[in-house]
């Protein structure tokens, strides 16, 4: 009971502590440049990668609290029938489950650490899930031009203040927001804010905008939490990997 | 056989050998950074220049290896270089080219494998019998990953780490520059750990905690899970990097060998890295498997 209690306590710690700091910027970490110094081993402590929305408890999914802003996603009528079936055949059907990319915002919030580096003219983010990598830069160069799809799209970002905004487009139509079906088609646009909001807390915010799946643009947010391990650093995991050598395995078993 | 996966789609032969990816354009100009276009006389005169040369640093003092680089004066076929005695040079579906050896020490230029191994790589087991893990979509691994397509060089000012981007399959390493203690040995990783120091001007990173599944080339050249690497990278004028690679595996060689090539700025304005995921994974890999090759995970899976 008194062990539950100081947990309790530290929770509440725990989400005060952003808000205060944020009252207080001029204290925030900052790089020699000035900038808001977003460096360092970042991972989300929530559900949003299995299911975005409200969701009651899934075998082997945790029970979460959504991170959509009014919980609703403003499907068109035949996107939402598409979202079902996702729904229904989600095991197979979820690209993440084949060992692609996650794609954006979905690598965010997998439940995996993530490492952000800064330069004049980037801010680079490198991912345990998949070694993946993201670079967003912030020279004022626009995206380039064409028709692209990438699985992490184009990112280009600029200061606000203290909030780092990002936007992003040239998506493929091949990844999903989380395990529970929700998608978009390569017509994608996000625009992500990073705002620091004390030492150890991102406040991370992603507005989606895809008028060819949703009838207006629709917003989600959760912190990003500093991983404060001694030592910690990024490892490797790598599903596409892992899925051919559990293959290799069982055919030599077989052949045996 | 004369060629690995015969009867392979077009596409992916040019995938492979594409010059981008082997580095090498016929007819290139015979210097590289001043020095001569063959990596043991560049390694000569590489390392007598850095002697001299001032490079450019950084806001915080150190030398500047930032930007956009791609090698030279390396191929992905063999370390060991090309011959003309070399049958593949003559395929008719996607010819090797001639090359010199990257290898620079030993002095007769080979890998000095112990015997077990000599049969393994240089075009023996490993190439006959299992699919090269970067064609099988897996990471080039360190250091192939330098010497396949462009790359980047990523100094954040607080000097805590060095980043290095690349455009092969879009994967990145992190290089503590933090003296950070080694990782425990049973995590093994696909690029291994790295932890950089700099030693004078030169970019000094100790790669430990290796899977061993990656090659150094098409040709299975291989290292195990006990290989230790260590890469120095040092500019010889501001657009040319001297980059060597030390190679340590007990279980493999007989002694450490040494490997050079050169990274040139790539200069041409507005240039980017592209997103070349491949986690998507290769289209031809079932078909390159009902040829009977096997995924490749390093030299413990044949169960020595």
């Amino acid at each position: 009971m008194r062990h539950g209690f100081m947990c309790a306590i530290a929770a509440a710690v725990l989400v005060a502590a952003p808000i205060a700091a944020a009252a207080q910027g001029s204290a925030l970490p900052r790089t020699a440049d000035g900038r808001p110094n977003l460096q360092g081993i970042w991972q989300v402590l929530n559900t949003a990668a299995w299911d975005i929305q409200d969701h009651q408890a899934r075998l082997g999914v945790p029970a979460g609290q959504g991170v959509v802003e009014g919980n609703e996603l403003p499907y068109r009528p035949e996107a939402l029938v598409k979202k079902r079936q996702n729904f229904d055949n989600r095991a197979t059907a979820d690209p993440e489950s084949k060992g692609y990319l996650p794609g954006l915002p979905r690598i965010m919030y997998m439940p995996f650490p993530f490492q952000i580096f800064q330069t004049r003219d980037h801010v680079a983010v490198a991912f345990e899930y998949d070694r993946g990598v993201r670079t967003i830069y912030t020279n004022g160069t626009p995206h380039p031009e064409g028709s692209i799809n990438w699985w992490m799209g184009d990112s280009r970002g600029r200061w606000e203040g203290n909030t780092l905004v990002v936007d992003v487009v040239h998506f493929t139509d091949q990844t999903w927001f989380d395990r529970a079906g929700n998608f978009h088609s390569d017509g994608l646009h996000l625009v992500e804010r990073f705002t620091l909001a004390g030492p150890d807390h991102i406040n991370y915010e992603v507005t989606v905008e895809d008028p060819a799946v949703f009838i207006g643009p629709w917003k989600m947010s959760m912190p990003l939490y500093r991983r404060k391990e001694r030592n910690v650093r990024l490892l490797e995991y790598d599903p596409g990997l892992l899925m051919d050598e559990e293959q290799a395995e069982r055919e030599r078993k077989k052949t045996k | 056989m004369n060629n690995r996966y015969v009867g392979l789609a077009i596409a992916l032969a040019v995938m492979v050998a594409s010059p981008r990816a082997a580095g090498q354009q016929p007819g290139a100009a015979d210097t590289v950074g001043g020095c001569p276009a063959e990596p043991l006389a560049f390694h000569t005169c590489a390392l007598a220049k850095a002697k001299t040369f001032r490079p450019p640093r950084t806001s915080s003092g150190k030398p500047n290896l930032q930007g956009y680089w791609r090698n030279r004066l390396a191929q992905a076929f063999s370390v060991e270089g090309v011959s003309g005695s070399e049958p593949l040079v003559n395929d008719l579906v996607m010819p090797w080219t001639l090359a010199p050896a990257m290898i620079v020490d030993p002095p007769d230029r080979k890998i000095p494998y112990q015997p077990w191994a000599a049969s393994i790589g240089r075009i023996g087991e490993n190439y006959a019998k299992y699919l090269d893990p970067r064609t099988a979509c897996g990471s080039g691994g360190v250091p192939r990953l330098a010497l396949q397509d462009p790359n980047q060089i990523l100094q954040p000012s607080t000097d805590d780490y060095v980043l290095w981007l690349f455009e092969d399959h879009h994967v990145q390493r992190v290089i503590a520059m933090n003296r950070r203690p080694p990782l425990g040995d049973a995590i093994k990783m696909t690029n291994g750990d790295s932890r950089g120091r700099w030693e004078g001007n030169t970019l000094v990173i100790d790669v430990t905690n290796l899977n061993g599944y990656t090659w150094f080339d098409d040709s299975g050249n291989f290292y195990t899970n006990a290989a230790h690497l260590v890469e120095r990278l040092t500019l010889i004028d501001p657009d040319t990097i001297h980059y060597e690679v030390t190679v340590e595996d007990p279980k493999t060689y007989t002694r450490p060998w040494k490997l050079v090539w050169a990274l040139v700025r790539q200069k041409e304005p507005g240039f980017e890295l592209m997103e070349e995921a491949c986690r998507e994974g290769e289209r031809d890999v079932s078909r390159i498997r009902e040829g009977g090759y096997r995924y490749y995970f390093g030299e413990s899976w044949r169960g020595r």
